[in-house]
């Protein structure tokens, strides 16, 4: 279980990591496809590069984010004592 | 048991089972290729593929059977993270995310991928946002978490009622999809189609809860992934390509695009704030596929997306699933595995669609009188329609059945019959994890939140679980009903489900646990008006009073569903103490569930009063 004087600290570094997950992600989320129709023009494995980064590059990001937020909570939690007992 | 370790919880045979299941899924599909080649009759192949499918998950939902609550609403807590992921991943958008998207993907391209970018990042916003803190707290339904929370039986009751509605449109729709492909396969008519579906759905619930649910929603994810994957890996090699189209089609679209300037298909821009969303029904192709915003404004595709996005996020089929994981770190974890396992059922959509248009696109310009053998085919499955005035089919004149894509193309392309039912089993096993997750959450809602809602002792385990078991075949049941009477466009109360969870769910689900001034008034205040706005904006946008599409609605109800949490919040009086410090302890994943607590100090407090 955490400590007293641990709670504070954690939730702060709890805090910033969110926000360093979520805005990057959101950011790319929407400017992305905006751009999507210059970069049509391009081409990448055979792609037209504006259609591969809103469909297949997006769900890269997401997991990209995802399985990175996932470590580096773990890695906060066990820093200040907050993980789980198993 | 609250501090029990993992490795004594999870089952280490569930590999074991699944490998059961899915050889036994596949030795099926190549028997009754066997069969085909032989000359058995179609209506008992589909007839055998249906039956074999349905009785295998009838078989694993029978064989988890609940005794206890814990099992019946939360698995036991024993479910790993990969498995709860594939569960989430299928029950997400279910049959209609397949059958519908698949079809919206082909009719207009690009402009249907922020349906699938809003489910990644919902998945993204739920694991940062709120599913640790809501598997800390480890209530069985949302409505329980918040009245604890907010400690007022009225948020209990009222979100109950709220959150029921969204529910019950995917209920409604995923009854409806489902039974479209029971219909094709039986060809007794929608009636009996429906039946079987809300039967089947009922068997599946009744015995075993929550922990059917996991365990069928895990079959019908692998079953779904093998009746979307292997027959476009199939048709890849065929049109030679790699077997991994999703991965290697590339040129194919750069193709289509050439031939679609050479046809001469427009090139569109819609208004910032325009949306044209494919209806269920026949329709031609009318832009190109790869070019974004001919059939969506620039400014609605970003906010659809973030509407859809917020909407998955705060869903309430599948918030009540993550307490189901062992722990926070899982919890994390199994929406890491859903958003892979959604996004490649995605991405392998995205490829059939893509399939699909290099067939028209080589079927455009054939003469009238002898038009490709398969698109005759496809006509005569009611798949497609054919209107042309001259002598030769252009890419306009032919109408498509929005959702039957996924059943045409294996046609197209002159696979044996079976890799059609094949994929009608896909959309099947989708549309029966949907639809057994909206009703168990609805039942859940309905018998704990709304029958038992004032007290919060929950009732002897008997009674509990014999209301909520009667719930599960009122749910069904009425579910199927308006499946039936009112056939809506599935997409469309998707979208609108997502609209109106996102409006009235998600500001009080963020806020509850990331502000530590809200209270049972805002919270109140919060859903009410998010709902009553997204409502609103709905039957207004259908019933042609504004021009906004009415799946933007959230875009509107978010923002007052907010304001009204932030102001009724500030007005009235602090939190209370025990409030402050469940907001304290479900911020940290460590230590005892919370719900648990609750239940115990509830308990303690019982027996010191008699």
């Amino acid at each position: 279980m955490i400590e007293r004087k641990e709670r504070k600290p954690y939730w702060r570094h709890t805090k910033w990591q969110m926000l360093a997950s979520l805005i990057p992600f959101l950011i790319v989320l929407i400017v992305l496809p905006l751009y999507a129709d210059g970069l049509n023009h391009n081409k990448f494995l055979g792609f037209p590069l504006g259609y591969l980064l809103a469909a297949h590059g997006l769900f890269l990001i997401a997991l990209i984010t995802l399985s990175s937020f996932v470590n580096r909570q773990d890695a906060i939690d066990h820093w200040h004592g907050a993980h789980e007992d198993n | 048991m609250t501090f029990t370790p993992r490795g004594r919880l999870i089952n280490p045979r569930l590999g074991i089972y699944f490998g059961i299941f899915a050889s036994g899924f596949i030795s099926l599909v190549l028997m009754l290729l066997m069969f085909e080649q032989m000359g058995v009759s179609r209506g008992l192949l589909s007839g055998l593929m249906l039956g074999g499918a349905l009785s295998a998950f009838l078989i694993i939902s029978v064989a988890g059977i609940s005794r206890e609550p814990i099992d019946f609403f939360a698995a036991g807590r024993r479910v790993p993270a990969v498995y709860c992921g594939l569960g989430l991943a299928v029950s997400t958008m279910g049959a209609t995310g397949m059958a519908c998207l698949a079809g919206a993907f082909f009719l207009i391209g690009f402009d249907a991928i922020w349906i699938m970018s809003g489910g990644f990042a919902g998945y993204v916003v739920m694991a940062v946002l709120l599913a640790p803190f809501l598997r800390k707290f480890g209530a069985f339904t949302v409505p329980t978490y918040l009245g604890r929370r907010f400690d007022s039986r009225n948020v209990r009751i009222v979100s109950a009622a709220l959150f029921s509605v969204p529910t019950l449109l995917i209920l409604a729709a995923e009854i409806g999809i489902g039974a479209k492909a029971v219909d094709w396969l039986l060809a007794q008519g929608p009636a009996v189609a429906t039946a079987v579906m809300v039967l089947a759905v009922i068997c599946g619930l009744v015995f075993g809860g929550m922990r059917a649910l996991t365990w069928t929603g895990v079959a019908t994810g692998v079953a779904a992934l093998l009746a979307l994957v292997v027959p476009v890996a199939i048709i890849a090699v065929l049109l030679g390509y790699l077997p991994l189209p999703q991965l290697s089609h590339g040129p194919m679209i750069r193709g289509i695009g050439r031939s679609e300037a050479i046809v001469g298909m427009p090139i569109g821009l819609q208004p910032q704030l325009g949306l044209l969303l494919p209806f269920d029904g026949f329709q031609p192709v009318f832009k190109r596929i790869a070019e974004p915003f001919g059939a969506i404004g620039p400014l609605a595709y970003s906010l659809a997306t973030l509407s859809v996005m917020m909407g998955v996020a705060a869903a309430p089929w599948i918030l009540p699933r993550i307490a189901t994981t062992p722990g926070v770190y899982e919890a994390r974890k199994a929406l890491g595995w859903a958003c892979f396992f959604f996004g490649s059922i995605m991405l392998t959509l995205i490829t059939i669609a893509v399939f699909m248009r290099e067939y028209l696109m080589q079927a455009a310009g054939s003469s009238i009188a002898a038009p490709p053998d398969w698109l005759r085919d496809l006509v005569t499955q009611r798949f497609a329609q054919i209107s042309t005035r001259g002598n030769q089919i252009g890419v306009g004149e032919i109408a498509f059945d929005r959702d039957s894509i996924l059943l045409a193309l294996p046609h197209a392309a002159g696979l044996p019959e079976v890799f059609a039912n094949l994929a009608a089993v896909g959309i099947l096993a989708a549309a029966f994890a949907a639809a057994s997750a909206a009703a168990l959450t609805l039942a859940a809602m309905l018998s704990e939140d709304i029958v038992n809602g004032l007290n919060w002792q929950p009732p002897a385990t008997t009674i509990r679980l014999i209301v909520v078991r009667v719930m599960i075949v009122i749910v069904v049941s009425f579910g199927g009903l308006i499946a039936v009477i009112a056939h809506g466009d599935a997409l469309k109360l998707l979208l609108w489900a997502l609209a109106l969870t996102a409006s009235a769910g998600f500001p009080v689900l963020v806020a509850s646990i990331w502000w530590k001034r809200v209270n049972q008034y805002g919270a109140f205040a919060g859903i009410v008006t998010g709902f009553a706005v997204a409502i609103l904006m709905i039957l207004a946008s259908e019933s042609r009073l504004i021009e906004l599409s009415s799946v933007l609605a959230a875009i509107v109800a978010v923002p007052a569903g907010v304001a009204a949490l932030v102001t009724v919040s500030l007005l009235t009086l602090p939190p209370t103490r025990h409030s402050l410090e469940l907001v304290r302890d479900v911020r940290v994943p460590g230590g005892e569930i919370l719900y648990d607590r609750e239940m115990r100090i509830l308990r303690q407090k019982e027996r010191r009063r008699t």
